[in-house]
């Protein structure tokens, strides 16, 4: 008899970040692809997992301050000025 | 990302009095540190003063750094520490219980409810920004261990080894908390997006 094939929850819970992150067997990965191709739930909730991670890498703060080192250099010796090493 | 044995050597320089390593560090460091301060405070204003007391606090304790141990980690926290520091200061935002919006699954393990297909939203580029505005406020509604680990490793994109060590976690323990951090910010993304269907099913 053959394994039984995994459930959307332990899909879904167990393994999903494995198969995102690429750290799985070739022959495991092959049986999750099967199942996200042969399911419209699984199937959608990988592609809004991944508009997800999309959608946080557009968060990172792109402008610093222009002017962040040289206010922080500044900072630093006024409090060493005052003698609050 | 980082390099370590470029870091011990300014350290050192640091240590030793050396004009200029400190500026250097701070050249060095300070787009990070800020990005890393901005993750929990989210505001430029807040991020830019513990951006300061973070390096304050590097040049005052820099002397007590253990240089067997990994500076990139050790400095991650202090900043981290400063950044903690300016936000206890401020109303406190509640927090989620985020089991409450994890996926439901029926007792045969399928889906409990529809999963809409909401992806068609992040491909136009005006809807893309406003989603990504709305997980920045999801993830600042998340329990500070997951909310760390997100922001680091998905929006930072540091190595999963370094939020690690910064944090002081396994990678069990990393990879248990970037995942149920996603699967919050997914379900919360869903609530807020229209669920509009593909204009052309597949196939």
């Amino acid at each position: 008899m053959s394994r039984d094939e995994k459930t959307c929850k332990a899909l879904i819970l167990d393994c999903l970040l494995e198969f995102e992150e690429g750290a799985m067997p070739e022959a495991e990965r092959e049986e999750l692809q099967r199942h996200f191709e042969m399911c419209p739930p699984c199937m959608n909730f990988l592609t809004t997992y991944r508009a997800t991670g999309k959608t946080l890498k557009m968060l990172k703060p792109r402008e610093i301050p222009p002017a962040l080192a040289e206010t922080v250099m500044v900072f630093v010796r006024s409090r060493r000025a005052k003698g609050e090493e | 990302m980082v390099d370590e044995a470029s870091d011990i050597d300014l350290v050192r320089r640091i240590k030793a009095g050396e004009d200029g390593a400190f500026e250097e560090m701070v050249r060095r460091y300070h787009a990070r540190v800020y990005s890393l301060a901005y993750g929990v405070l989210r505001n430029a204003e807040d991020a830019e003063e513990a951006t300061q007391d973070a390096f304050w606090t590097l040049h005052r304790k820099i002397g007590t750094f253990d240089e067997s141990k990994k500076f990139f980690s050790w400095f991650y926290r202090v900043a981290l520490n400063a950044a903690y520091s300016r936000a206890r200061r401020r109303p406190h935002l509640p927090t989620v219980a985020i089991e409450d919006r994890m996926p439901k699954f029926s007792g045969d393990g399928h889906f409990a409810a529809d999963v809409p297909d909401w992806s068609v939203a992040v491909e136009d580029e005006a809807s893309a920004r406003e989603l990504a505005a709305r997980a920045g406020e999801f993830i600042a509604e998340l329990p500070p261990p997951y909310r760390d680990v997100i922001w680091m490793y998905d929006v930072e994109e540091m190595p999963s080894s370094e939020v690690a060590e910064t944090l002081h976690i396994s990678i069990p323990a990393f990879k248990s908390r970037l995942h149920r951090a996603r699967l919050y910010v997914r379900q919360r993304l869903s609530e807020v997006s229209s669920a509009r269907p593909r204009a052309e099913a597949a196939g």
